[in-house]
């Protein structure tokens, strides 16, 4: 039975993983300090490539020498890639919060594991994020994935043809399900897609689930040969990778909405369409590039005369917000390009005009016509008014 | 055009109570204690009389306004006394002060407090204050009611008569206001009690607050402080307009003349450096009230453009570090602290000095982590309890960076912890905001002045951070050696099936790596230990304290980690300092600390100690009971 994999992995995981280790060990034996490197996943070492679209690692490196103060962190390393390696080695899988109660067992019932205990689940989260930059593979690459969060799509011309890791067929026609939503998960899966008939006109990923609901009930996909999805915030590798599957099969036009703010741009719309830096080493198949900014967008606000409020300097979360914005545009390789300069101009005027705008506020326009919202969404695709 | 009228200054104090403390029953009894208290300590230091006041405040009933209670408020000292003469005019008149304008650093300026304090008993109680009072010429006390005439701005005296009091001299007020009584916090009496206990190391203090047990406070200093006479003006101290109305007295001296003899710190030399910058020198012979008008303020100009010695210190009292030292363990079991008194600066053209003391409270350590710190402030030893956020101090507190001195701390704002910041301005004239005197202005001068004091005593209190750093450091990695090391040897074995043998190599090999580490932490301990000691033995022969000895001795053999530094003087038994002084004798043997100079600073250290120690410091608590006895008897 063959694992579903995302990527060709011209390496042995668990070769390299053992390969380390005894390394470590050697160099234990002989008392000299053992240095680990991994790559660093922060924006300082992020590369945009305008030609993939996505953020890349650039070549800089963490290393970490065995002292008093990082004792602990190696040694929760080794003790979760032990876990993790067995996993790999009888082929089971485990969530990150699975290995983090099967971490609390091991450590409350051997005495000498004691000290290894994490007391939350970002603890050890943290570790298993640092293994996989160390071994520069995916976490679903030694078996393990996150929960499920986000990603309900809804379409009435949609068919999604599923096979899993037993050679398991099943087909989903996403049509015939009713309100019922499919929802990707957040680990491996094999997926084909088509259309029930003809084309899909549009992919619409909207940044709160609840608005998606409510287009649904209110007739959206009815009326509409699309297909909506809901990210839930910051879209999960799932949701990502959801995302990826539906550009590179379906050649549809795919535009994201969400609030008019630096939150949403920075950390949802950035990351649906070029990856983050702290997943640099899997953006290339995390990430949809042809995603583009349907809204809310500046000119939304005067055209819809949509009700938007102040930021306010004053305000601790406000402020804040703010500086990071400053930041991104100064530091973030994916607003610094050219590229994508239309979207650091949409940032620029949330800095200087200290607004914002809910992506609800439509709702708001026309309170009388519930269809006030697919029609200005419409409209806007209609007009190509999007970045 | 509507009739002009013309009020008196009691009258305008009377509608505007307000202004000088009186702004809510709350306030009104705290600051009807506060001028009752200011009072008699200035009296007992004019008269070269240590201290010792009496306190009672008691609730009598309900109050004649809506939600406040009648309280009373007593306040009893042994100063010399007034003259019944006196009375009206000090408890009834408003601005009738022998302080007014002298330039001394009394904590009453004005004559407006206590007056004010008489006007808020008669408005809300219908009645003055009721004082006792016998000098020492009198062979019985006199005990009268003042009130204010409002209208004609007066003391009146009633139900004037004589009374028998064992004192031999003395004063008792007592008032009954409307009022609310807060104990604790920012505005509490007992604040305002243990921050009065502070700067006034001579004062002997017991109070007796509504129905707590009374509280006794000992004096731990014999001195008692002579409000310095004020000095002649110093130049930089000066406007255009008050040096040309100074110079005017002095007309017919020569300009060099009046130079040298109306003002401090100006001499010859420094005449020939106000030529230099610009003094014409055909003046300097010139007969002051010939100099044309016009040439004043080049002569002015010239002055203030010579750099001057600081003004004189005589006209500026301090408590000095040793009173705040030994004071601060009255207010309770100190960890440890810092002291620092700096040297008369001009700020806002007045000298001013500026006096910090820093301390951690071991009974406040578990509950004050994440706390911020307890500001106590003064201003000529007066505690200011009101309006902190405007306050130069405030200001200055936090705009310093308390997180390189080792404590925690938001931007701008106070530092986090179990410690009491104490900081004192003293200043002939201080630049309040408001009469009521609950803030100084954060002029730019005194707020920079007052954070080099914080720093200062913020770099004292790093070194004792951060020895416990050091300490915490080195347990730390103690325990990660122990912990973490079999854990990654055991995890690695695992991984690669390494057998018994290897495993115990690599552990081997690990508990080497990690002890090397320990070692460079046991390495900055110690340098840190050195460091603390150095400070610790300075400070003992400087303050004449116990206070580093014995922490020093603890660190030298091996101190537990987190460890006290600073002892109060009474809890030294007298076994413990026999054996205290056979140790550190031996310690010195050990050492072989030779050079003469070092010995002489011991031995006058021990001195002092032994000074310190006949002053021990007293905190009783007299219970009803007994204190009922002793009446009987």
């Amino acid at each position: 039975m063959g694992k579903i994999k995302i990527r060709k992995l011209d390496k042995n995981v668990q070769r390299v993983a053992e390969n380390l280790c005894n390394e470590m060990l050697d160099s234990l034996e002989k008392a000299q300090r053992p240095i680990l490197q991994a790559t660093k996943c922060s924006l300082d070492n992020s590369i945009y490539r305008p030609s993939k679209g996505y953020l890349v690692p650039g070549d800089k490196k963490v290393t970490t020498e065995l002292n008093v103060s990082s004792v602990q962190k190696l040694s929760r390393t080794v003790f979760l890639l032990d876990i993790m390696l067995n996993n790999l080695k009888v082929g089971t899988v485990n969530s990150t919060r699975e290995l983090y109660y099967m971490s609390k067992g091991l450590t409350k019932s051997d005495p000498k594991l004691k000290a290894l205990a994490f007391s939350e689940q970002s603890e050890s989260d943290s570790i298993i994020n640092y293994i996989t930059h160390l071994l520069e593979i995916y976490r679903e690459e030694i078996n393990c994935h996150a929960g499920d969060s986000g990603g309900k799509t809804f379409s009435k011309n949609l068919v999604v043809t599923e096979t899993e890791s037993d050679g398991t067929v099943s087909t989903v026609d996403l049509g015939a399900i009713g309100t019922v939503p499919f929802q990707p998960q957040n680990k491996p899966q094999q997926f084909k897609l088509k259309p029930k008939k003809g084309k899909i006109d549009f992919c619409l990923i909207v940044e709160s689930e609840s608005t998606v609901n409510t287009l649904v009930t209110n007739g959206f996909t009815k009326r509409n040969n699309c297909i909506i999805i809901g990210s839930k915030g910051v879209p999960s590798n799932g949701v990502r990778g959801w995302c990826k599957t539906i550009q590179d099969q379906l050649d549809v036009p795919m535009y994201f909405y969400g609030d008019l703010d630096a939150y949403t741009i920075q950390n949802i719309y950035r990351t649906l369409k070029a990856g983050s830096a702290a997943s640099l080493i899997r953006n290339s198949d995390f990430s949809a590039p042809d995603v583009r900014f349907l809204g809310v967008l500046p000119s939304d606000v005067k055209k819809y005369d949509l009700e938007s409020y102040d930021v306010s300097e004053k305000n601790a979360s406000d402020a804040r917000s703010i500086k990071k914005a400053k930041d991104a545009l100064q530091n973030d390789p994916f607003f610094r390009d050219k590229k994508n300069k239309k979207i650091s101009d949409v940032l620029r005027w949330l800095i200087t005009q200290k607004v914002r705008c809910e992506q609800q506020a439509l709702f708001a326009v026309n309170p009388k016509d519930p269809h006030t919202f697919e029609k200005i969404i419409l409209d806007k695709i209609k007009r190509k008014d999007f970045i | 055009m509507s009739k002009i009228t013309k009020s008196s200054t009691a009258e305008y104090f009377a509608k505007n109570l307000q202004q000088v403390g009186f702004s809510s029953p709350l306030k009104a009894v705290l600051t009807t204690l506060k001028e009752a208290v200011d009072n008699s300590l200035d009296a007992c230091e004019e008269a070269g009389i240590a201290p010792e006041l009496k306190v009672s405040i008691k609730k009598v009933g309900k109050g004649s306004a809506k939600n406040t209670d009648l309280i009373q408020i007593t306040v009893e000292d042994n100063g010399p006394g007034l003259e019944l003469s006196d009375l009206p005019q000090v408890f009834g008149e408003y601005l009738a002060s022998s302080k007014f304008g002298r330039g001394q650093c009394s904590r009453g300026q004005q004559g407006i407090g206590i007056s004010a304090a008489t006007t808020w008993a008669q408005l809300t109680n219908a009645a003055g204050v009721k004082v006792m009072s016998k000098t020492k010429k009198m062979r019985k006390a006199v005990l009268a009611t003042i009130d204010v005439d409002i209208k004609g701005n007066k003391g009146l005296v009633k139900n004037k008569s004589t009374v028998e009091w064992k004192k031999t001299h003395g004063l008792k007020v007592d008032f009954k206001i409307d009022g609310r009584i807060q104990l604790n916090g920012d505005g509490g009496l007992l604040t305002y009690l243990e921050g009065t206990t502070l700067v006034n190391p001579h004062l002997t203090l017991e109070y007796d607050l509504l129905d707590n047990d009374k509280v006794r406070v000992d004096r731990v200093s014999d001195d008692v402080p002579r409000v310095p006479p004020s000095t002649l003006p110093h130049p930089h101290t000066m406007k255009l307009g008050e040096f040309l109305t100074h110079a005017h007295l002095y007309g017919n001296l020569s300009l060099a003349q009046f130079m040298k003899k109306a003002f401090s710190r100006v001499t010859d030399n420094t005449i020939k450096d106000c030529v230099k910058n610009g003094l014409p020198k055909k003046l300097t012979n010139m007969v002051v009230k010939k100099i044309p008008e016009k040439e004043f303020k080049t002569i002015f100009q010239s002055i203030q453009n010579t750099d001057l010695a600081n003004p004189s210190t005589k006209s500026v009292l301090t408590v000095g570090e040793e009173g705040l030292a030994k004071s601060i363990h009255r207010i309770g079991e100190v960890d440890f602290f810092s002291v620092v008194t700096r040297k008369p600066k001009i700020c806002d053209f007045k000298p001013t000095v500026v006096e910090v003391a820093i301390a951690r409270f071991l009974d406040k350590k578990a509950a004050a982590e994440e706390q911020s710190v307890q500001l106590l402030r003064f201003a000529n030893r007066v505690p200011l309890q009101f309006d902190k956020s405007a306050c130069a101090i405030t200001r200055a507190v936090e705009s310093i960076n308390w997180k390189a001195y080792g404590l925690a701390q938001s931007k701008n704002s106070l530092p986090l912890g179990p410690y009491v910041f104490a900081i004192s301005v003293t200043s002939p004239f201080i630049k309040f905001k408001n009469a009521s005197k609950e803030t100084i202005d954060a002029s730019d001068d005194l707020v920079e002045e007052l954070r080099r004091a914080m720093m200062q005593a913020g770099q004292k209190l790093s070194r004792h951070i951060k020895r416990e750093n050091k300490a915490a450091d080195l347990e730390r990695k103690k325990n990660h050696i122990q912990s973490f090391g079999p854990a990654l040897v055991e995890c690695l074995g695992r991984i690669v099936n390494a057998n018994e043998k290897r495993k115990q190599r690599a552990t081997d090999g690990l508990i080497k790596i990690l002890g090397r580490d320990s070692k460079e932490a046991e390495k900055d301990l110690k340098a840190a230990d050195a460091r603390l000691n150095i400070l610790k033995d300075k400070q003992s022969a400087k303050l004449g304290q116990v206070v580093g000895k014995k922490a020093k001795e603890k660190t030298e053999s091996e101190a537990p980690i987190k460890e006290d530094v600073a002892e109060p003087a009474k809890k030294v038994t007298a076994k413990k300092k026999v054996a205290k002084k056979k140790k550190s004798s031996a310690v010195a043997k050990k050492t072989k600390s030779s050079s003469l100079a070092k010995a002489k600073k011991k031995a006058k250290a021990k001195k002092k100690v032994s000074g310190a120690k006949k002053t021990k410091v007293k905190k009783k608590v007299v219970k009803k009971s007994t204190r009922k006895k002793t009446k009987r008897k």
